[in-house]
Formats: structure tokens, C-alpha cells, sequence
């Protein structure tokens, strides 16, 4: 009976390992809104809104292909896919965190924290160069 | 009854009375009183020699000094942001608001006019300049350039406006170029400031709440001013004047501009969809006028 328990033990070890999942690291959330998207593409659903300064779990999977500038995610329960441009390894300095009690009376709605978010998916984004 | 009351009052008396008597028995002797001073000078001494009273006192100045920084910690957390960070934050609250009236969250094709942009700014040498472009499924806007935080702008175009009139990368980008002069002459936040947003940006509003009406009107002035409103002939003038002058050392945008504004003046003039375009940014054919050469009257 004991020996029954461990060898189950055992399989079910083989069975998460198997995922070939690797965390690369803890980044940041950069923009002021966003969406950890369902597939690697700007248009593909939101499984979820996070905000500026959010902490993401940057995944590598032999499993799971995604466009050079997308990263795949997990935040929370949620794994998904999120821009690099939109990632930073530092902590960012957030305009929500520097004011924190103006911009609790904003009172966004969800509908709007959507928008925001879907915002910073579809600014086509440009800097011309130094000098 | 009567009894009663007499008899309480007697009670009520007699335990005055006697607690007068008590409280004159535990009254202190002047001797006593003398002699506490003296066990509590002898004791304040045995203190000081053991640097306790120092140590008290440092450490009611270093809980002074952390009450005083959680204080100030705590001020900091009841700013309005300054004028320079709410442009961006508005902006962009401005355009949430709206998102179903300018229907910009759409999924649309590489048009590459990031790129085209920055190769005409880097041209004209504009650097480190940083920009969003957001294009609109709806001709209810044609274009507009918003403020945003510093060294940055965020460029509307409508996307119906511009597979109308068969625009190029080019041509695009040379629109875009006129709204960036339009933003850096600071038109745009001349139209929209309130009274209320410049005395409020950068202020402390500890002990109240945030004004909800300074975000309010500066909103209420982007609808106008996006709109409504639009730029005045002197304005348009002007920067029809500054896209002359640095277009002129590059002859071949110098013309695709003078080109574009013909094909525009041309265009809202048959189109009654964007009949208000001429309101907002009067006008192409004045345009046109500016930058031709003058006749000469022989």
C-alpha cells in the first residue's frame, strides 16, 4: 500500500515536470494599462487588464511559439502573451504610484480600464533618432 | 415620601463629612513632601549618571524625526500631478472616453506610417522625438494631435479620410508633420488650459478631496477644441508658413505638400462627409495661396 502511494507520488511529479515550463524571470508592467493577450497578436482577446507596475512572470516553453516581440506570461492563473516593449526588469515609476489619491478619484469603470488598456495596443509607436 | 429624602440627605451628609475628615488625614506633611523632592532629585542623578534621561531624549527627537517623515511621506501622496504630467494622462482619458465615437480599437493591416514618419522627422532633423500614432476607423475626426508627456505626442488620422483621397506613406507623413508644428506652436494646450488646471497642477489637496471639475472642464475643452473648434486662419498661417520653410531645402516634399494640398482642397470640396474639415483647419485652398509664389504684376 505504501509502496502504491509512493509510485503514484512519483508519476504525478513526471507529469508537471513533463510542461517543460521555465520561469526567466520577474518583470514589470511599463504602460498605464494593458492586457496579458490570449495569443501573441495586438488583436487577440484579453484574458485579463493589469496595470502599470504589475509583476509578470516570463515563461519559456518549448511548447508555446510566440512573435520575437511578444513574451509569454503568467500572471495570476493566467497565462498569456504581453509585448516586450511593454516589460521592464526594473520596477517603473508609475504615475499612479506618484499620486496615488488623485488618480483613486478618477474611479475608472471596467469598461474604461479595458479601453486604456486596448489603447496601448493600438498606438503605433515611433522615436526618431539621436543625433 | 418627605421622610424618606430627609433621611438619604442625612446619609448623603454624614459620608461628605466623613470623607472630608479622611481626606484631611492623607493630606501630606510638608516634611513628607520635602523629603519626595529630595528621593526624587536623588533618583533623577542615579538616572543621569546611567545616560537614561539622555537616551529618553534621543529618543523622542528620532520618533519626532519619523513622525515628521511619515508626515511628509504622506503629504506627497495628496498631489495633483504638474501641468506637464497631466497632458499625457488626459489625453489619453480623453480618448478612452471616446473610444466608440472615433472607433480607433480596430484591427488593421502594416501600413508602415511609423516608420515613413520618422524618416521624414529624422530628414528635417527632428531627434529624440517620441510619438504614437492612432488611426481611426471613422471620418466623425480626420486628424488631430494631442499633447502627451514631455518629449512626446500622440497623432490621430482617420483611416477612411486617407483611403479616400489615395493618400501615400509620404503624404500621410507630411499630415503629420503639420499636426506636430501644430503641437509644438502649443496651439492645442493654449485652446484647453482652464484657470482651474493651472492653479490646481502640482498643488496639495491633503485634507480635502481631488476637484473633480478641473479634469471635467480640460475634457468639456477637448471635445471643443477636437471637435468643434479646430484652428483659426492666423494659426493655420503660421504653420503653413514653418512647413514652407523646412520643406524648402527638400524640394522633392516641398512639392508632395504643395500637391497634397490641392488634392485636399479638391476633395472637401466635392465631399459633403467631410464638409467640416474647412472649419477645423481653414484652409487648403488659403493653403495653397500661401505657398504659391506671388505674381508679378509686370
Amino acid at each position: 500500500m505504501w509502496f502504491l502511494l509512493v509510485f503514484f507520488s512519483a508519476l504525478t511529479f513526471a507529469d508537471t515536470r513533463s510542461s517543460d515550463e521555465k520561469v526567466v524571470g520577474v518583470f514589470y508592467f511599463k504602460p498605464l494599462f494593458g492586457h496579458v493577450h490570449q495569443s501573441s497578436s495586438r488583436a487577440s482577446a484579453s484574458m485579463t487588464t493589469i496595470q502599470c507596475s504589475h509583476p509578470v512572470k516570463v515563461i519559456e516553453s518549448s511548447k508555446v511559439s510566440a512573435a520575437a516581440e511578444w513574451a509569454y506570461v503568467q500572471v495570476a492563473d493566467h497565462k498569456g502573451f504581453i509585448l516586450k516593449d511593454f516589460l521592464s526588469e526594473k520596477r517603473p515609476d508609475c504615475i499612479m504610484g506618484r499620486y496615488p489619491k488623485f488618480f483613486d478619484a478618477f474611479n475608472l469603470d471596467l469598461s474604461e480600464l479595458y479601453y486604456w488598456g486596448r489603447l496601448n495596443d493600438q498606438y503605433l509607436y515611433g522615436e526618431t533618432r539621436a543625433p | 415620601m418627605i421622610n424618606t429624602f430627609t433621611g438619604k440627605l442625612a446619609l448623603l451628609s454624614f459620608s461628605f463629612f466623613m470623607a472630608s475628615g479622611g481626606w484631611a488625614q492623607t493630606e501630606k506633611l510638608q516634611e513628607e513632601k520635602e523629603l519626595e523632592v529630595v528621593n526624587f532629585q536623588s533618583i533623577k542623578k542615579v538616572l543621569q549618571k546611567d545616560g537614561l534621561s539622555e537616551s529618553a531624549v534621543q529618543k523622542r527627537k528620532t520618533t519626532d524625526i519619523l513622525k515628521k517623515e511619515q508626515g511628509v511621506i504622506e503629504r506627497k501622496r495628496y498631489f495633483y500631478p504638474t501641468e506637464a504630467e497631466l497632458w499625457g494622462l488626459v489625453s489619453e482619458y480623453w480618448l478612452v472616453r471616446n473610444a466608440q465615437l472615433l472607433v480607433w480599437d480596430f484591427v488593421k493591416p502594416d501600413y508602415g506610417i511609423e516608420d515613413s514618419f520618422r524618416t521624414i522627422m529624422e530628414k528635417l532633423g527632428f531627434f529624440q522625438k517620441k510619438y504614437k500614432i492612432l488611426l481611426l476607423n471613422s471620418p466623425a475626426l480626420v486628424r488631430a494631435s494631442l499633447p502627451s508627456d514631455e518629449n512626446e505626442m500622440i497623432l490621430l488620422l482617420s483611416v477612411p479620410f486617407i483611403r479616400s483621397l489615395d493618400l501615400s506613406k509620404l503624404e500621410i507623413s507630411l499630415l503629420l508633420l503639420e499636426d506636430y508644428f501644430r503641437l509644438e506652436a502649443e496651439y492645442f494646450k493654449k485652446a484647453v488650459r482652464t484657470p482651474k488646471m493651472s492653479k490646481l497642477a502640482g498643488t496639495n489637496f491633503q485634507g480635502s478631496k481631488p476637484d473633480p471639475t478641473m479634469l471635467e472642464e480640460v475634457l468639456k475643452n477637448y471635445d471643443q477644441q477636437v471637435m468643434r473648434k479646430g484652428y483659426t486662419f492666423q494659426q493655420q498661417f503660421e504653420v503653413t508658413k514653418k512647413m514652407d520653410s523646412y520643406l524648402k531645402a527638400h524640394p522633392e516634399l516641398w512639392n508632395a505638400y504643395f500637391r497634397l494640398l490641392g488634392k485636399i482642397d479638391k476633395f472637401i470640396k466635392v465631399n459633403v462627409q467631410y464638409k467640416d474639415y474647412v472649419r477645423m483647419y481653414p484652409s487648403p485652398e488659403m493653403q495653397v495661396k500661401w505657398l504659391s509664389p506671388e505674381e508679378k504684376v509686370l
